[in-house]
């Protein structure tokens, strides 16, 4: 992949890291990594039953176990911090924490966006979706993300230095 | 990458800032196609976008729809694009019973919203002609696609929980596109449903179908409009929806692609 860079484009990090976590594993049942609820319960008693889900969410849904596999090796916390990247509007460098092979923990301990106004005003709107992006991206295998206004090829580029440096 | 099976898919990514946001080009190529060969079709979608942004920005006054606003500039004269995207624009608010409306605020029509969905189309489709497997453009959380990630898949995407910008209310197969308005993009963590705007009747909707630009301007419809423009969408060929209420209940016509939804146990069952 990489004797394809070129100066005007930047690999797809991101779907890298998607793409790694589709082959390690398929889970039935996933855990988005979330922000708890003020009142879980307000969501049961909420959610709505659709007329008619899809034939292929139907059948999925009969056959998936209710609780998440257990972990495949032993779980052991470790984080690293990727190593500071340019990206848009300036630099970053994100922190990654892991329990086995599974991301925990997302942080942003160092961003230079220039302090303008501007660009701090979309790394506020990035920062929680590209985390939340990152996060998704490895329990649920997708490819992007519908009402998040903003990815970032640094921070994914980061992100896959530090998990590299955790031998993931 | 890990070769996990038999074929030998390479992605690129392209970040442009463009139209007052970024939009994101992700191409998928056969390990066959080099970088030089999916350059022709990539300039002309990145052209594409920044053409939209010259013609319709309503924040440059020598925009061509500025000047046709402010009367410099006859509609007969400007591009011919502008005429197009109003006509679109008409066909979309009749398609939604009037509650897409771009002539609503005052000081001419604001086509932005709509042209946004447009132009990454219309981006997306200048990939389509070009060497690359399978391709996805988001704009700023409008999404378009072509193929898939890989041979007999679809794109499997989410849609952020307006409630908590941290994780997903919903995954979806993706056939086309698929646009998601809402009140997430205030940065507001939490909602407070009191708070709420009163012409605001949804937390946010998500509409899929096979034009980025009537899906944009029917998700934005529904916010204002509320659920009973389900009934609407469902009667619309092509078209579905997934709406978050402001009490998050959520609902969904029958041939939504929904792969998943979150439960209340917040975990997504597949």
């Amino acid at each position: 992949m990489k004797s394809r860079r070129t100066p005007m484009v930047v690999l797809g990090a991101v779907i890298g890291l998607v793409s790694m976590a589709s082959f390690r594993s398929t889970p039935a049942s996933l855990t988005l990594n979330t922000v708890a609820p003020n009142n879980t319960s307000a969501i049961a008693s909420t959610v709505s039953n659709a007329p008619a889900t899809t034939p292929s969410t139907r059948r999925a849904g009969s056959t998936s176990p209710t609780i998440a596999p257990p972990p495949t090796s032993p779980a052991t916390t470790r984080s690293a911090t990727g190593s500071t990247v340019n990206y848009n509007f300036g630099t970053i460098a994100v922190q990654v924490t892991v329990d086995g092979t599974k991301i925990t923990k997302i942080t942003v301990p160092s961003l230079n966006d220039g302090g303008n106004y501007r660009s701090q005003s979309i790394d506020a709107m990035a920062i929680p979706v590209l985390t939340q992006e990152a996060m998704s991206a490895q329990s649920a295998n997708i490819q992007s993300v519908s009402g998040a206004s903003y990815t970032s090829a640094g921070f994914a580029q980061s992100l896959q230095n530090a998990l590299t440096q955790l031998g993931i | 990458m890990k070769a996990a099976t038999s074929e030998t898919i390479w992605t690129m990514r392209r970040e442009e800032e463009v139209m007052g946001t970024v939009v994101v080009l992700d191409l998928y190529a056969d390990s066959s196609v080099t970088s030089d060969a999916l350059a022709p079709s990539l300039r002309a979608a990145i052209h594409e976008l920044h053409e939209a942004d010259r013609i319709f920005s309503t924040y440059d006054p020598a925009s061509a729809l500025s000047r046709v606003g402010a009367g410099t500039l006859d509609l007969a004269n400007a591009p011919r694009v502008i005429s197009d995207v109003l006509e679109l624009c008409r066909d979309a608010r009749e398609l939604s019973d009037g509650w897409f409306n771009p002539w609503g605020l005052a000081g001419g029509a604001d086509l932005m919203g709509y042209v946004k969905g447009w132009a990454a189309q219309r981006a997306l489709e200048h990939l389509r002609a070009g060497p690359a497997r399978a391709a996805m453009v988001n704009a700023s959380g409008d999404l378009v696609c072509y193929g898939g990630p890989r041979t007999g898949e679809l794109f499997r995407v989410g849609i952020v929980d307006p409630f908590r910008s941290d994780s997903l209310v919903a995954l979806v197969d993706l056939h086309a596109a698929l646009a998601t308005s809402g009140t997430f993009e205030r940065g507001t963590h939490l909602i407070d449903p009191s708070a709420a705007r009163a012409d605001l009747r949804l937390a946010s909707a998500s509409v899929s179908g096979p034009d980025l630009g009537m899906c944009d301007a029917l998700a934005t419809a529904l916010c204002v409009a509320g659920e009973e423009m389900l009934a609407v969408i469902e009667s619309l060929a092509g078209y579905e929806a997934f709406i978050v209420g402001l009490g998050e209940t959520r609902q969904w016509t029958t041939g939504f692609a929904l792969a998943g939804v979150t439960d209340d146990n917040l975990s997504v069952t597949m």
